[in-house]
């Protein structure tokens, strides 16, 4: 029988909500690459999308992304859309994809994020915000996906130990002295 | 080791696993459709917005929320932010740094350049302001130069006949009276300082209207003389030019009163005056060319000050008869106005000193050797 404990599921969930928009809103306009920012809007999204994923890690994405559009000056609702999109394609395995790995989980993440920000980016340059495709990609887009690679891996990291120590304690332990039990079914 | 608790218990695989999973998959969808729908929606509709809408007030509403945030963060990146400085110190090369050091020499030469400038500005602006306070007929002039001997205070300007500038001319800087011209050639012309100790104009007490002459002394200190000392007079009160004579405007300012002295059975007065204007603020200059009617001394004025001398020898005679006729006669021959001590010291040829009323009130201003070099 396994037991959930929601409540603290969701203290967890709006602690680090909390942890990602002070980062977000405090930290990445004063630290930058060229141009390129970090972006907290999209680790939260992918962390949720890789450790629950389904219609929550959706919403989680739609969510942050809005409050990542509500930072800047730009329209409202590209990265909402975007952030959306990139949780349900992480989270469409309903699991947690940590417990894969740490390096497993990065390259999932590292795909996500550079689709992210160069559509992101792009999306810009199509509306005007931007004038050369060069400078979006090179001056914006990469540094941007760099600097939030970055960003992710402690996050990864504490994810993906997290994830193994649950399932260490989901073993059955066998104790000293012999006999065992049956794994059947857990 | 502190454990990152988890945001959440994915389902887990059962019998019907596959099922559940793909339905749970359809609702996903289905809400990932209808989520990017309305991002588009909101995309568009924000687009359009232009300074005013329901996008812009969430914004404003979301900045004034995460302003404490804001500056929370500040202070965590700031360390971040200067390891970066002293990165780019550590790592800037020789070349950067002898363009820096070339840039901040040149910058503080600027700088100082402007502050003159500024100084300058501050100067003319006050200097104009008092032009237009007074209305005067007048030139500008710069200060090129100063006395060239120790028995006279006077300084030269960059002015002379060829701008319109004659012997007996006053002048004035943005803070007072400063001296009268008594030289003048074609480009230059040098004026008396009121401290030169042959320099009498005559003044009176702004507010008492008490009239006098402020004269220069040997050690260049100012004093106001002639002030009878039956009328008032204290520390503080403000020294203007009375307008006798009609060489200096009524009204200019000369300076305040800083020591008032009696001496038991004197008739007059011993009072320090302070120049406002002093040689430290000697930079630009007005000279006075013409003077308006009103800029004189009326009648009323002089008829104020002979009447200030008629009182006064009333006084002394009195005191002169009761006692006994004894020499105070000298003292009332420097009486009232205080205009006839530089009558009789000055008013020479070619001075444009005495320009109407009465005899014991013209020629009061200034002094002798008023002579213009060829």
């Amino acid at each position: 029988m396994q037991v959930t404990d929601e409540n603290k599921n969701r203290v967890a969930s709006l602690v680090m909500a909390l942890l990602c928009l002070l980062l977000q809103v405090g930290v990445a306009p004063n630290l930058g690459l060229g141009e390129g920012r970090m972006n907290f809007a999209l680790v939260y999204a992918a962390c949720y999308a890789l450790s629950i994923g389904g219609r929550r890690g959706v919403l989680a994405g739609f969510f942050a992304g809005l409050v990542y559009d509500l930072c800047t000056t730009g329209p409202v609702g590209l990265m909402a859309m975007l952030l959306t999109i990139m949780a349900y394609v992480l989270g469409i395995e309903e699991r947690n994809r940590f417990a894969d790995g740490l390096p497993q989980c990065l390259v999932t993440f590292g795909l996500g994020c550079l689709a992210v920000e160069v559509a992101y980016h792009f999306a810009m340059l199509m509306v005007g915000q931007a004038s050369s495709l060069t400078d979006v990609l090179v001056i914006r887009a990469l540094p941007s996906f760099a600097l939030t690679f970055v960003v992710f891996l402690p996050f990864g990291y504490f994810f993906a130990r997290d994830a193994r120590g649950g399932a260490r304690t989901r073993r059955v332990r066998r104790p000293r002295g012999g006999g065992h039990y049956s794994t059947k079914g857990l | 080791m502190a454990k990152m608790p988890s945001l959440g218990t994915p389902h887990p695989n059962g019998a019907n696993g596959g099922f559940k999973r793909s339905e749970s998959n359809g609702r996903a969808g289905l809400v990932t459709v209808l989520l990017v729908v309305l991002s588009l929606v909101m995309f568009t509709v924000s687009s359009h917005e232009s300074g005013s809408g329901v996008f812009t007030s969430m914004r404003y509403g979301f900045q004034t929320i995460t302003t404490p945030l804001r500056m929370v963060g500040a202070g965590i990146s700031a360390p971040f932010v200067g390891l970066g400085n002293v990165y780019r110190n550590l790592t800037a090369d020789e070349a950067t740094l002898t363009d820096l050091e070339q840039q901040n020499r040149e910058l503080q030469a600027k700088n100082v350049e402007l502050e003159e400038s500024s100084q300058t500005a501050q100067r003319l602006q006050q200097l104009l302001n008092l032009q237009d306070t007074y209305n005067l007929q007048s030139v500008a002039a710069n200060v090129i130069g100063g006395s060239t001997d120790s028995w006279t205070r006077t300084i030269t300007l960059d002015k002379g006949t060829s701008g319109g500038v004659d012997v007996g001319m006053p002048v004035f800087d943005a803070y007072g009276a400063v001296g009268q011209v008594i030289q003048v050639a074609s480009d230059s012309c040098t004026v008396r300082l009121l401290s030169d100790e042959n320099s009498s104009v005559s003044a009176m007490i702004q507010s008492t209207r008490a009239q006098g002459m402020v004269e220069g002394s040997a050690d260049g200190t100012l004093h106001l003389n002639l002030i009878r000392t039956d009328q008032e007079v204290n520390v503080g009160d403000v020294v203007v030019t009375s307008g006798l004579g009609g060489v200096f405007p009524k009204g200019l300012p000369m300076g305040k009163v800083t020591s008032v002295n009696k001496t038991p059975g004197a008739l007059y007065y011993d009072i320090v005056v302070e120049p406002y204007s002093t040689a430290d603020s000697y930079e630009e200059v007005w000279v006075v060319t013409s003077l308006t009617s009103d800029q004189q001394a009326s009648a009323d004025d002089i008829a104020e000050a002979d009447a200030q001398q008629s009182s006064g020898e009333t006084s002394t005679s009195s005191d002169s008869s009761s006692t006994d006729g004894s020499g105070s006669s000298d003292s009332s021959s420097s009486q009232g106005s205080g205009s006839s001590s530089s009558t009789s010291s000055s008013t020479n040829s070619g001075s444009s000193t005495s320009t109407g009323g009465s005899s014991s009130a013209s020629g009061s201003d200034n002094s002798s050797s008023t002579s213009a070099a060829g």
